[in-house]
């Protein structure tokens, strides 16, 4: 049929039975004509024809030896005794009957649990009992299945839905109801039997005329019903056509209907889907793929997945997640287990409205496609699944394992929408029915299908990148778990190269990951050396002082720059100290700035050696290393101090971001904290860079620093409490960038009195990484400053542009400055 | 749709050495729900292979059995039939059936199963049946020399009793069916 027509129809059918699921299902299994003429009689003659079938069917196959017309003609008792071996004794049958009986016993009283009174009531057992029976006695080629119990169940208990909302009907309206029998009715007689003839006559006769009369009234009456009520009654009324057989909403006959409703959906009305299908082991005639018809159907969604979501589907691929772990019982149940029974039955509702003939293409071609998609009904089916993965979406992307998202995807959550599950199902139906994608789906079938000759139609390649994820469910083998994890990590990398600033979610998942494996080392430093513990301080302090020259740095521009000023000849000193230092520095800085990060995983298991050897390495601190060897030691040393400085960075601007948040105020505080959030990232960044020599080692020399640090840091808290602006912070600045000179001094002087040539080296890159700092910071906060005159406008025009100028021009020193230091640093 | 088999007098090994083939091919675990046997069997082994037909077994003591605690007399019941069980060697003379009689008056059932003579019989009188299984394995008696192997199948289905008796023949299994209703009385026989 054309989709409109169907449409049209399906329209009707809803609007004369929208509250009679029974019907409705059965209009679109095929058990009842499905045409818009036909007329209620019509649907009451095929009612009872269909019943009339299963009767008769029930008749031949169950068997009871007892009964007279069981046994043959010639009763030969030593082939029909119950110790028979004979397969075709009548008592050999009834055996097998028992055994089957007994098998679907077992399934039938495991159905629906939480619809135990229903399910489990004798009567109904015993009814799917039969009706599955007789079924697989019919079908001998499939017998019976697990799963086909689920089949048959909503469909007898909507068949009883519909019997309820009958005898509701018949009480509310029960003159519709009355058994007029020749039009006479009878509670109007009397009891005693006053036969009065004339009276009779004239009854009757008036029936005759006014019989068309009064039927007329009737049907008046019945007209100015509700359609629904009124199709209801005529439905029911037990003298239409074919009488109480054609009754179509009948208590008596629900086995009947079951059955053949079981036996249309089975054996899909000559359509496309037909159920059994999914149901048999060996492939189905004409199929291209080879497979049974139901692995063919798993491929096929999982085809329509790679279409829609390519990224989950290469990783459930990559899993190894096969589609048929889950598939298979969600298409031979047709979802049933996957849904409360009322939002099934919803779910059911549109897949039978889906016509299931199949598509006649013009193109020969074409129907080397899945079969499941030759039909509405079944791209409905394969939308539906597509449908259900997406919506766990985010929890099986989430999962590295294949168990987990198999688990995620067999619990399927109760409390679910089910409307938007079915509409998003729709969507991908028509996806489905595209030809492209069928047509695409080719490029599998060659790999199954080698006389497929090469003449792909043309038009295939509206989703060129569709077509190598397909291959990969069946063939590709999924890459090694630590393969992709890498390339995961190293494509997160190069992101991060693009637009560090955009992604803090990773660098704080980074820092988070070294935050973690930082208490190793903590321990390690703490247990082998009392330096170390400097170290960890002197390193935390440190770089509570870098954000804290932030924080100061800020308010005043005037300070700031002379803070910066300060600075410079600050590192300008340092750097005529050491020149390697600078280099080291300037690496670091060159990675900085490229922001190349080799990926983090690399990083991981050298961070891992490198705690691993940082034990030893502190522990011989004092012990001299030959210079090749000193840089990696040193790296190695570097790390772990960084990482542990990194911790405490985290939580100070963690708890800045967090005043940032609950602080509306627009004050450039909040915008300091930002870059100061960034500034830790970056410190990370550079940690996790093997390369990076800088801060850490300066720290482990000088021990005159942590003093210094507390005072800046506190004086940093202090800074960022009050938001002061006061020229009294002048002061404390440069307090603050003498002090900050001076630990450099001491680091200079430290390092002299050491005086070896590794700690040279080390003091150049402790130099380096100092200097490489301080530049950032200037560069940050000349964009601090432009944004909070922005944000804040707190600064005189004037004085504005002043300071713009005055930032540009510092903001330009520092870039130059840094870049020299990586200049150096790549040379080393 | 209850299916009981009775059998008895197999003397086993003394007298035979096992159940025909035939019959063995036929009895199959699974079909038969309970199996009444009148005695002689007379070894534990016979015993068991009867357990693998069927776990509901109910013996009664005949004079060559080795297992000294079977009883001598046994009443079950199953479906609408009250079940008596007797080896037979007791009731003198062996096979009468007045005094066959005056023990199923005296155990009170329907059906009454009694064996010893080593041929098969079933006699209706008025309010039951006495039914003699023979021997499965066609051994001798002592009043008896040729004996076919012989066993009973009866099919007990509420108030409506079927019994098959399998005879081996000339080799040949031959099977018979003997029907009887009980009345549905609401006082059953005293």
């Amino acid at each position: 049929m054309v989709p409109s027509e169907i449409e049209t129809l399906g329209d009707e059918s809803d609007h004369r039975f929208a509250n009679l699921r029974g019907v409705r299902w059965r209009l679109n299994l095929g058990v009842l004509p499905f045409h818009s003429s036909s007329s209620i009689d019509d649907l009451r003659k095929s009612t009872a024809e269909s019943r009339r079938r299963y009767a008769a069917l029930r008749r031949r196959l169950l068997i009871d030896p007892h009964l007279s017309k069981h046994v043959r003609n010639s009763p030969d008792l030593s082939i029909d005794n119950p110790l028979s071996q004979n397969p075709d004794s009548t008592w050999s049958r009834f055996f097998r009957n028992a055994e089957l009986e007994k098998t679907l016993d077992q399934d039938l009283s495991r159905l629906y649990p939480e619809h135990w009174t229903y399910f489990q009531a004798p009567g109904c057992q015993g009814m799917l009992r039969r009706i599955l029976l007789l079924w697989c006695l019919k079908h001998p080629e499939y017998g019976y299945r697990q799963g086909m119990h689920e089949l048959l169940a909503p469909l007898l208990y909507v068949l009883h839905v519909d019997v309820d909302r009958l005898s509701e009907v018949r009480k509310s309206y029960e003159d519709h109801f009355t058994d007029r029998f020749d039009g006479l009715s009878f509670e109007e007689r009397d009891v005693t039997y006053n036969f009065d003839f004339k009276k009779f006559l004239e009854d009757f006769t008036d029936d005759e005329i006014g019989g068309i009369q009064g039927s007329s009234k009737k049907i008046k009456s019945l007209d100015e019903l509700d359609p629904e009520i009124q199709s209801i009654v005529r439905l029911s009324d037990a003298y239409g056509a074919e009488g109480e057989l054609g009754i179509v909403l009948s208590e008596k006959f629900m086995e009947h209907d079951a059955y053949c409703m079981f036996d249309a959906l089975m054996n899909g009305a000559h359509g496309c889907v037909a159920m059994a299908g999914f149901f048999a082991y060996s492939p189905a005639t004409g199929s291209h793929t080879g497979l049974p018809p139901v692995l063919e159907a798993c491929t096929a969604f999982y085809h329509l997945l790679s279409f829609v979501d390519s990224s989950l589907h290469s990783h459930l691929v990559e899993l190894g997640v096969e589609p048929q772990y889950f598939g298979l019982r969600w298409l031979r149940v047709l979802f049933g287990r996957e849904f409360l029974l009322q939002d099934l039955l919803i779910v059911w509702d549109e897949i039978f409205s889906a016509d299931n003939t199949t598509r006649t293409d013009e193109d020969n071609n074409t129907n080397q496609s899945y079969k499941i998609f030759d039909s509405p009904r079944g791209a409905l089916i394969s939308g539906m699944a597509v449908s259900m993965i997406l919506c766990l979406r985010s929890s099986l992307l989430a999962t590295e394992n294949a168990a987990s998202c198999l688990q995620r995807l067999l619990n399927f959550p109760e409390k679910i929408d089910v409307r938007k599950i079915i509409e998003k199902a729709k969507s991908l139906q028509t996806l489905a029915l595209d030809d492209d994608v069928r047509s695409s789906a080719l490029s599998i079938n060659d790999g199954f299908d080698q006389s497929i000759s090469p003449a792909v139609p043309a038009r295939t390649n509206s989703f060129p990148s569709g077509s190598t994820s397909p291959k990969s469910p069946l063939i590709i083998a999924p890459q090694s778990y630590w393969e992709e994890k890498w390339r995961v990590l190293h494509q997160a990398a190069e992101e991060e190269k693009q637009s560090p600033s955009v992604q803090k979610k990773k660098p704080w998942f980074r820092v988070k990951r070294l935050f973690r494996t930082e208490s190793e080392p903590t321990h390690n430093a703490k247990s082998s050396n009392g330096k170390s513990e400097v170290k960890v301080s002197s390193v935390a302090r440190n770089l509570l002082e870098d954000f804290n020259r932030q924080l100061v740095a800020e308010p005043e521009e005037a300070n700031r720059i002379d803070v910066v000023n300060i600075e410079d000849s600050s590192i300008r000193e340092t750097e005529e100290m050491n020149t390697d230092f600078e280099t080291a520095g300037e690496e670091s800085i060159a990675v900085e700035e490229n922001s190349s990060d080799v990926s983090s995983d690399p990083n991981s298991p050298l961070r891992d050696s490198n705690y691993i050897e940082n034990d030893s390495d502190s522990s011989n601190e004092s012990d001299l290393f030959p210079n090749e060897t000193v840089t990696d030691q040193e790296t190695r040393v570097v790390d772990s101090p960084l990482s542990i400085s990194s911790q405490p960075s985290m939580e100070f601007p963690v708890t800045q971001s967090k005043d940032q948040e609950t602080d509306v105020v627009d004050s450039p505080l909040p915008v300091s904290s930002e870059p100061s959030i960034e500034f830790p990232v970056t410190q990370s960044h550079e940690e996790e860079d093997s390369a990076d020599k800088s801060v850490a080692i300066i720290k482990e020399r000088s021990k005159v620093l942590p003093g210094k640090f507390q005072w800046f840091w506190k004086f940093g808290r202090n800074l960022a409490a009050e938001e002061t602006r006061s020229n009294s912070g002048e002061s404390n600045k440069s307090n603050l960038v003498c002090s900050s000179e001076s630990p450099s001094l001491p680091q200079a002087s430290s390092s002299s009195s050491k005086g070896d040539t590794d700690q040279k080296v080390m003091n150049t890159l402790k130099n380096l990484g100092n200097s490489m700092l301080e530049h950032i910071q200037v560069i940050e906060s000349v964009f601090q400053q432009e944004r909070g005159q922005v944000q804040a406008g707190l600064i005189e025009n004037l004085s504005k542009t002043n300071l713009v100028e005055k930032g540009q021009i510092t903001a330009m020193t520092a870039l130059k400055e840094l870049r020299k230091i990586s200049n150096l640093l790549l040379e080393m | 749709m209850v299916l009981v088999l009775a059998l008895g007098d197999l003397h086993v090994p003394h007298r035979a050495a096992d159940l025909p083939p035939k019959f063995k091919s036929m009895l199959v675990p699974g079909k038969i729900q309970h199996i009444i046997c009148t005695g002689n069997l007379c070894i534990k082994e016979i015993h068991d292979y009867l357990k693998t037909i069927c776990p509901d077994l109910h013996i009664v003591r005949g004079e060559f059995d080795e297992d000294a605690r079977y009883p001598e007399n046994k009443t079950l019941t199953i479906g609408q039939f009250k079940l008596g069980l007797c080896h037979g060697h007791q009731v003198i003379p062996w096979g009468d059936l007045d005094s066959l009689a005056m023990l199923q008056r005296q155990l009170g059932v329907d059906i009454l199963v009694t064996g010893h003579t080593h041929q098969f019989t079933a006699y209706k009188h008025e309010g039951g049946v006495v039914i003699n299984p023979g021997s499965a394995t066609g051994a001798y008696s002592s009043i008896n020399q040729d004996v076919n192997p012989s066993f009973v199948l009866m099919d007990i289905d509420g108030f409506r009793a079927v019994v098959y008796v399998y005879e081996l023949i000339d080799g040949e299994v031959k099977v018979d069916k003997i029907e009887f209703k009980k009345p549905p009385t609401s006082n059953s026989a005293p």
